[in-house]
């Protein structure tokens, strides 16, 4: 009752605001004619009476705005009063308005494309229904694993070194154990996949990334299809009739978004396949950035990847990836030591352990968002280190608009001085003000916008490129509600901060001397010889963080270079690569090699192609295969470690890595490693056999037949001679030769050295180059690399056709220049370098403008001196020292502070910069000389103002 | 001439809801009243009436209406709400007490 009279009151005074400020009019009127009525009464003349009732009842105005104040809804009134008043007052100076939120519309507007970034790849909630009680199963050990052979797609961050082995994949037997025992509600196994050659849907294709997925994987999820069905239970057995579940993406690059797709039956390494559906869009990659084209039942897996691993019902492979929902009434803590007791007791005690009991094997249930880090870890750094830049060019912003301010501020000192004279509360101003500036900062978050569109289109360019870590860059869709929220806090946050210092200045008034000022003059400077000033203070912390940002970027840029210029060891101009794959199409290894050798001979013949050969991956493809190996009279323990890479013929010719000594390779050097594969299979094969059998004596057996068998011939290259055979003739060495135990069937008759070819990079331009064992290609995919005499794009038509002539069931693909490769690969350092360069760059304009504005009102501020020292005979140079000193002083203190805030800041670029130390000199002597030019450049027109004072104009100011 | 005492604030609410009480006033009669009433000793500003009958209409112990003054104007005339009354009641009781205690202490000190 009583409160809605009050509301009622409430918006009576806030609404109808001017018929209560009538009426208050009206009783105030009232009081006073009253007053006079009853003085005239008693006898006092009129006109008297009404002057002293006049007298008595003292400012009507100050009353009115007490009785507003006792209504109690007057901030809100005066909030809009004070953004009538301060959109008044800020067209009335529209240069300084302009200046101020183009300057504000710069700063807010890198953060909010750099927010997107971050938003869009380290943010999103992984695309699941209830993603916070989604667990993820990892595991951890203090040693180094026995008897075990993992696979991983990069949906966890790993780590395999002795001291801190981990990582989330677990073999399918443990998985089965988790499953049947009461833990978890839902819990899902997937495994990566890929390179799937995909027929029956017109021509030939690749899927690069499948995944294989447990009946159960939707479910846990909570994904629904956007048409079909999704992957059940029932799909994920044995005798199940295969079936895929494409994702949105894949369904309308691949597809057309055809409606007909779902039903439609496709071939996946030639075995058929029913698409069942096609998922909903959101759900596009589970871990992020590991986008996926087509979800595969589990079951599946072994139907369409060649059975190489065994990995199926083998405790010794590590290779599915575990999530789940533990069951009501059951915690994460009792979960975890539930799963972890079957876990260790696997670890330790199988047929064969992976872990000792010292090392400490165990589980953990962490929460999938957190856990399913995908190719974040790899970008994480990079973006945080942008948002960092552009935090800085924010500060900067802010310290400069705090300077226009405050030398606005001293403009309006007669305003401030008037006000409080009237009777204005302190509180009431430094609102106005503040009002002010968060107006200024709300129009320059929302011109802020366009700018933020305009770095995001910047970034879309640079991360335009279909593999490596592209995929990760994601920005967020459009300008999403989070996006736009960050934008208005930090434009409030921004308002405030940069609004605060002037406001509290601009309050600090003195009365008298103020009021007596003539209009438009300026206020007394400060006493000679006193350096200390806000301004001076504001435009010495811009060139700081300008020279941070810069030296940063400089940084950067010059890792980018130096990357760019590294020898690779090879000639990287004019190479095509592409890849091809006759085993998905149902070749047999040895027919394999065959198509491989005629496939190359082929090529070759294109007018314009100088040479051809292949490899196991292209060079700079990030492709890697490292090895551990034995050397003759050391022990058998493998620890010795090489990179590995299979060639074609006249590979090194073909790349361009010089030939040091011996041969390349030739046709028998290839008949050799076919042979020696094809053993190498049929007793792998065996081994399969003997774990299901039991059957002992194996490595007899093979023993004898590594015997019988030749060494197969390698190529290495110099780092290998010098770290392993320094002192020799490296020509016909052999080594790499094991022998088959019980423990470790495998047996080797080793390699021999036929060749040792230069040093070449590998799969990775900042990764020093290691011993290299080239060995002759047999039997797999291959990516071929053919020396053009000119643009080696031109011929893709060719390479097309005659693969097509030869085989019109394989799909050619991935084709892609050698410089195309090397771009792909440095797409992180060339986003950070041209951001952090375009975010130096903002920083140097607007600190510039900051020590122009200075300048600039120090010239306007200081006329009459300047006109009484040039009247005294000051000549020009010493007016010019005046000006330029102030503003080289500036500027070195500034860059001095900087450069060691700066000496600070970047050693954690370490891990991202390239053949350049954190406290390079050369970078921190261009940034000092590109800020003494910049400050150099803004004190021109100032110092020419200030030249040009007239004397006798600026002395007849008073 | 004394100078006018001084309000505090709550005293000033006390006086004029205790003024009210009898009948409706406007805000010059509230004023005339109290001064004539205290023998001339209490004189209330204007200043400070006009935003106390707003705070307590505000606070809904008063409430207003416009009515027809003893000189056919149009004035505000202030009344006391149920509310009102038994905040009057409860700080004249307050008010009693305490003046007894001052003058207790007053008294003891001069004994």
């Amino acid at each position: 009752m009583r409160w809605t009279h009050k509301l009622s009151l409430r918006v009576r005074s806030l609404f109808g605001q001017s018929a209560v400020d009538q009426a208050l009019d009206e009783e105030l009127r009232f009081h006073l004619e009253r007053e006079i009525t009853a003085k005239i009464a008693s006898g006092v003349p009129p006109e008297e009476a009404r002057s002293a009732a006049m007298r008595e009842f003292g400012g009507m105005e100050q009353i009115r705005e007490e009785c507003r104040d006792m209504r109690s809804v007057n901030w809100i009134q005066d909030f809009f009063q004070d953004l009538r008043f301060g959109m008044r007052v800020l067209v009335k100076s529209p240069r300084f308005t302009l200046v101020a939120i183009l300057t504000l519309a710069l700063g807010i507007g890198a953060n909010t494309a750099i927010f997107s970034l971050v938003d869009g790849a380290l943010m999103r909630a992984l695309p699941v229904s209830d993603p916070q009680n989604l667990m993820l199963l990892k595991w951890t050990a203090h040693g180094k694993s026995k008897h075990l052979s993992t696979s991983s797609y990069g949906d966890c961050q790993e780590n395999r070194d002795a001291s801190t082995n981990g990582g989330c994949s677990f073999s399918e037997p443990l998985f089965h154990e988790i499953q049947s025992q009461a833990i978890f509600s839902d819990l899902a196994a997937f495994a990566g996949g890929g390179g799937l050659a995909l027929t029956g849907n017109g021509s030939a294709s690749i899927v690069d990334s499948a995944q294989y997925v447990s009946g159960g994987y939707f479910q846990t999820l909570g994904v629904r299809p956007s048409s079909g069905r999704l992957i059940s239970s029932a799909d994920d057995t044995q005798s199940a009739a295969p079936v895929a579940l494409l994702s949105y993406a894949f369904w309308k690059s691949a597809f057309g978004a055809s409606p007909s797709a779902v039903g439609k039956t496709i071939f996946l390494n030639r075995v058929p396949f029913t698409i069942i559906g096609i998922a909903e869009p959101r759900f596009d990659a589970l871990s992020p950035g590991n986008q996926t084209q087509m979800w595969l039942p589990l079951s599946s897996q072994m139907r369409i990847e060649l059975p190489w691993d065994n990995r199926d019902g083998n405790s010794n492979f590590w290779w599915l990836v575990m999530v789940g929902r533990t069951k009501p009434g059951i915690s994460r803590g009792q979960a975890q030591a539930a799963v972890n007791a079957l876990f260790v007791n696997a670890a330790l005690h199988g047929a064969k352990p992976v872990f000792n009991v010292e090392d400490k094997p165990a589980v953990s249930l962490v929460p999938a968002q957190a856990g399913l880090t995908g190719f974040t870890a790899e970008i994480a750094t990079p973006i945080y280190l942008l948002m960092m830049a552009v935090a800085v060019v924010l500060l900067i912003t802010c310290a400069n608009v705090a300077g226009l301010l405050l030398s606005r501020a001293a403009a309006r000192q007669k305003e401030m001085a008037v006000r409080f004279a009237l009777g204005a509360r302190r509180g009431r101003i430094l609102r106005q003000l503040l009002t002010e500036s968060v107006m200024l900062s709300i129009a320059g978050g929302a011109l802020g916008l366009l700018f933020a569109g305009w770095i995001m289109t910047m970034i879309s360019a640079v991360v335009a490129t279909e593999d490596g870590l592209a995929g990760a860059y994601a920005l967020s869709p459009g300008l999403d509600a989070r996006v736009l929220l960050f934008t208005a806090a930090v434009s409030i946050f921004t308002g405030i901060l940069f609004g605060l210092a002037p406001a509290l200045r601009g309050m600090r008034v003195d009365l008298t001397p103020a009021l007596k000022e003539a209009v438009g003059n300026f206020p007394p400077g400060r006493p000679i010889g006193r350096w200390f000033s806000v301004g001076n203070a504001l435009v010495v912390a811009q060139v700081v963080l300008t020279v941070v940002v810069l030296a940063g970027a400089g940084l950067l840029v010059r890792s980018l270079q130096n990357l760019r210029s590294v020898d690779p060891g090879f000639d990287t101009r004019n190479i095509l690569t592409f890849n091809i794959d006759p085993t998905s199409a149902g070749y047999r290894r040895a027919e394999v090699d065959g198509f491989d050798q005629d496939l190359q001979n082929r090529l070759a013949a294109i007018p314009g192609v100088t040479s051809v050969s292949y490899s196991w991956v292209p060079l700079l493809g990030r492709g890697l295969w490292t090895t551990g190996f034995d050397l003759p009279g050391k022990p058998k323990d493998e620890t010795n470690e090489a990179d590995m890479l299979t060639v074609g013929l006249d590979f090194f010719h073909t790349v361009g890595i010089p030939l040091r000594q011996g041969r390349e390779f030739n046709a028998s050097d290839l008949a050799v490693a076919a042979k020696d594969a094809e053993a190498q299979a049929a007793q792998s094969e065996r081994v399969a056999a003997s774990v299901k059998t039991g059957t002992k004596g194996l490595a007899e057996q093979n023993n004898n037949e590594a015997a019988n068998l030749q060494p197969v011939p390698v190529v290495v290259n110099e780092a290998l001679i010098r770290k392993y055979f320094p002192q020799t003739n490296p020509i016909g060495i052999r080594f790499g030769a094991s022998v088959a135990t019980d423990a470790d069937p495998g047996s080797s008759p080793g390699w021999q050295v036929v060749g040792v070819v230069g040093d070449a990079k590998y799969n990775n331009l900042r990764r020093e180059i290691a011993p290299t064992i080239y060995a002759p290609f047999t039997g797999q995919g291959a990516y071929f690399s053919l020396r053009t005499a000119a643009n080696p794009s031109s011929i893709i038509p060719q390479i097309r056709s005659i693969v097509a002539e030869l085989d019109g069931n394989l799909p050619v693909d991935r084709i892609k220049t050698e410089t195309q490769q090397i771009e792909a690969q440095l797409i992180t350092e060339r986003l950070i370098a041209r951001l952090s360069t375009f975010f130096g760059l903002l920083a140097l304009l607007l600190s510039c403008i900051g020590l122009y504005g200075l300048l600039a009102y120090e010239v306007a501020r200081r006329t009459r001196e300047i006109g009484i020292r040039i009247a005294l005979g000051a000549n020009s140079s010493s007016v010019l020292r005046l000006v330029v000193g102030q503003a080289l002083a500036l500027t070195l203190a500034g860059a001095a502070i900087g450069i060691g805030a700066a000496l600070g800041v970047t050693r954690f670029l370490n891990s991202l910069l390239y053949g350049v130390k954190p406290a390079d000199p050369l970078t921190f002597i261009a940034v000092a000389f590109v800020l003494a030019a910049v400050a150099l450049l803004a004190c021109y027109i100032p110092a020419r103002r200030a030249m040009k004072v007239d004397p006798m104009v600026a002395l007849r100011y008073e | 001439m004394t100078k006018p005492t001084d309000l505090v604030q709550g005293t000033l609410d006390l006086l004029i809801l205790k003024t009210i009480a009898l009948e409706p006033m406007h805000g010059w009669a509230i004023a005339q009243r109290i001064r004539f009433v205290s023998n001339n000793v209490l004189q209330v500003n204007q200043g400070a009436l006009y935003p106390a009958l707003h705070r307590l209409e505000q606070q809904c112990w008063i409430q207003a209406e416009w009515g027809e003054s003893e000189n056919n104007r149009r004035a505000k005339f202030y009344s006391l709400t149920k509310a009102g009354k038994k905040y009057l009641d409860r700080e004249e009781a307050n008010w009693e007490r305490l003046s007894i205690a001052i003058g207790l202490v007053l008294k003891t000190a001069q004994g």
